[in-house]
């Protein structure tokens, strides 16, 4: 029978991190058990691991056994009741409690029976009780990948803490924060909280907050869940420091975070959060401003920060949400900077209703979103953080220029609404032919999809040409003939007389094809010349003058601006041809960009 | 048909084509004596008998005489609501002599 070194068990359990590595090797011990151990889902590896118990032969103690002697267990040349001697142990301590890894042995016998009658040893919290695995084999796989690779890396110079003395410990960079690291403290700023969020869906419901914390390295964002709500939404309050540890890192959701960060943190019920006050050392917010004439520049969607002087504050408004149909307060501004650009940023909810700086203020604004509305505008979003007249180097720049020269200044918008696709105006350089329009399926998909072409027109559909309409302005409404008046359903008032409105349909053709195309009233504006009260009285009065009107109109050639969408009318789904503008030709015009087409390359 | 080709002219193209009939776009500067102003700036003389010449901006259809002298045989006008672009004219009169339209124009035989 070999001999156990004994007592080696009880020093493994209860020494300071220093002497074990002392204890590291040359000890006999005998492996009374070997387990395989389930990988958690935090382990990236598909390697098993063997948890094994050693014994002195007095006690034993719980142990893993890392990677690389996994083989020996594959080979049966470890097992119940080997004896082997440790060459190399390493000892990891987290959350309060110690891992030991058995990084190298070697056999000495096998085949023995259990030597002794190990007991668990007297220690003191670290009772080898399978309470310990259980904690342990969770955070056993993260540390032991980083200790497979042959280090023993212990991660705090104190393994036993109490509650408090937390002005010792080290201070993690946010920057360095990584799931495979559990013993942390972070020192930062909260630089914005969100509000309580409640959600149901159709796995339950529960509530939640957003911190986006900040230092020096960098930002990371922290979420609370349900009970964590109760306990930490009070504890953070926007623009102070805390030392936060004990939270999880997790891979960061990008979808519902812009910021950039790979990892993020989940609030849990034993992360603890004590305020700092010593809040030198902390950062204000870091800012990386991007200048309005360069916005173009951005994709949509993009997330940016911008510094500049409020120029124009819009009216509080109000939008119904189509998805949630809610209606939202919105308020929008125009900011301005030294670029000599100005653009169009939203606020919403609380922020438009509160929004309360009359006096042309410097503001800062990061996280904001790109959009592409008519050129380049800006939104708030949940993250985004708006400051009013920061003490910041640029701003005092801005106020300096603008207080100086920028209150004369004419500002180059990005509402130029200048991107045809988008709203509608007539290209000149992405016309299509009639045929092209139907053979490629324009407005097929549910989408609304745009288009311009040059047609004459054919034929317009005299039957109905016109409707009454609400006078009333803004409303188009079509109203009723009650006998005494016209009455409109929607501003709930009856008039004298209507305004006849046009509506049209008429087929136009090209050299390729011919299609019909539907037109309001300023479409028949332009087709006409008169409007459609004059018409319906035409019409009335004398027919053959009528019909002379509309051959009259007919074999006109104009530029359309038409949008394609599809339409569903007792179950026949056919695509509709819109006029979005009309515009007669202007032979000038037309003649110039032909012969600059003439001459471009492509006429080559 | 292929007598009767007359191509639009600037006044530098005349000089090539002595004794053709050419269409002249020009700006009518005078009515005393006939100087008229051709797209590419250059003046032209216009000799006609009881050929009408109202309006400001005419067509000339008529015989080269010498390179800066037309014989009318008749004029269009050529108004439109505001001044006609004669820069435009002129860039459309070369491109009708560019070679990659040879078989869009009528050229000139030489015979």
């Amino acid at each position: 029978m070999s001999q156990l070194s004994a007592g080696i068990c009880r020093r493994l359990n209860e020494a300071p991190q220093e002497e074990i590595d002392q204890l590291a090797s040359g000890h006999t011990v005998q492996l009374l058990s070997i387990k395989k151990v389930a990988p958690t889902t935090t382990s990236t590896t598909a390697t098993d691991r063997f948890r094994i118990i050693i014994s002195d032969g007095v006690h034993f103690v719980q142990a893993m056994l890392a990677t690389q002697l996994n083989d020996l267990v594959a080979n049966g040349d470890i097992n119940k009741n080997t004896v082997v001697i440790i060459d190399k142990l390493a000892c990891n301590f987290v959350q309060d409690k110690r891992l030991i890894i058995i990084l190298d042995l070697h056999v000495v016998s096998r085949n023995e029976e259990k030597i002794g009658t190990p007991t668990a040893p007297p220690s003191t919290q670290d009772a080898p009780a399978p309470a310990v695995l259980e904690a342990t084999s969770s955070s056993v796989t993260s540390p032991a990948t980083s200790s497979s690779t042959g280090q023993a890396k212990p991660i705090q110079p104190q393994p036993r803490t109490g509650p408090s003395g937390r002005g010792g410990r080290s201070v993690y960079p946010i920057e360095g924060l990584s799931p495979y690291q559990n013993n942390w403290t972070i020192k930062a700023r909260v630089t914005q909280k969100s509000d309580i969020r409640t959600w149901s869906n159709q796995r339950g419901e529960g509530k939640l907050f957003n911190v986006t914390l900040m230092d020096e390295s960098g930002e990371i964002r922290g979420t609370g869940f349900n009970a964590v709500v109760d306990e930490l939404y009070e504890k953070f309050e926007e623009g102070k420091v805390y030392y936060i540890s004990k939270a999880r890192v997790n891979l960061a959701k990008k979808k519902f975070s812009n910021l950039q960060n790979d990892y993020e943190l989940s609030l849990e019920k034993n992360t603890e959060v004590e305020e700092c006050l010593e809040t030198t050392s902390v950062p204000m917010m870091k800012y990386n401003f991007v200048e309005l004439s360069s916005l173009e520049k951005l994709e949509r969607d993009n997330t940016c920060d911008v510094i500049g002087v409020i120029k124009e504050v819009g009216p509080l408004g109000e939008i119904t949400s189509k998805a949630t149909n809610r209606t939202i307060p919105k308020r929008d501004l125009t900011i301005v900077d030294m670029s000599q650009y100005s653009v169009r940023l939203t606020l919403w909810g609380k922020q438009a209703e509160q929004f309360a700086a009359d006096d042309l203020p410097v503001v800062a604004f990061k996280g904001v979103k790109v959009g592409d509305f008519g050129g380049r505008t800006l939104s708030m979003v949940s993250s985004s953080i708006m400051t009013i007249s920061p003490d910041i180097e640029e701003a005092h720049l801005l106020r300096g220029w603008y207080d100086g020269i920028g209150t004369e200044k004419n500002f180059q918008s990005h509402t130029s609404g200048s991107s045809g696709a988008s709203f509608g105006g007539f290209n000149r350089n992405e016309m299509r032919h009639l045929s092209d329009v139907k053979e490629s399926q324009l407005g097929m998909s549910d989408k609304a999809e745009f288009f311009s072409t040059r047609a004459t027109i054919m034929h317009i559909k005299s039957e109905n040409i016109s409707y009454p309409a609400c006078p009333t302005q803004g409303c188009n409404k079509k109203v009723v003939d009650l006998g005494s008046g016209w009455k409109c359903e929607k501003c709930d008032k009856t008039f004298e007389r209507p305004e006849y409105r046009y509506i049209m349909s008429m087929a136009v053709a090209d050299w390729s094809g011919q299609a019909w195309l539907q037109g309001f009233n300023e479409a028949g504006l332009a087709v006409f010349g008169k409007t459609a009260d004059e018409v319906h009285e035409i019409k009335e009065r004398n027919e053959a003058e009528y019909n002379a009107l509309m051959a009259q109109a007919s074999g006109v050639t104009f530029n359309f601006s038409c949008r394609a969408k599809q339409d569903t009318y007792n179950d026949q789904t056919r695509v509709r041809y819109g006029i979005s503008r009309i515009t007669s030709l202007d032979y000038h015009e037309e003649a110039k960009h032909f012969v600059n087409l003439l001459k471009s390359p492509w006429a080559q | 048909m292929n007598e009767h080709i007359s191509m639009r002219v600037n006044s530098a193209r005349l000089s090539g084509i002595k004794g053709r009939t050419v269409r002249l776009p020009c700006k009518v500067l005078r009515m005393t004596l006939p100087s008229f102003e051709a797209s590419d700036g250059g003046q032209v003389e216009i000799q006609r008998k009881n050929v009408d010449m109202t309006a400001t901006y005419v067509e000339v259809i008529g015989n080269v005489v010498d390179a800066s002298t037309i014989k009318a045989m008749a004029t269009l006008p050529l108004d439109s609501e505001g001044e006609l672009d004669m820069q435009l004219v002129n860039d459309v009169i070369e491109l009708t002599f560019e070679s990659r339209f040879d078989k869009l124009f009528p050229r000139y035989k030489d015979t």
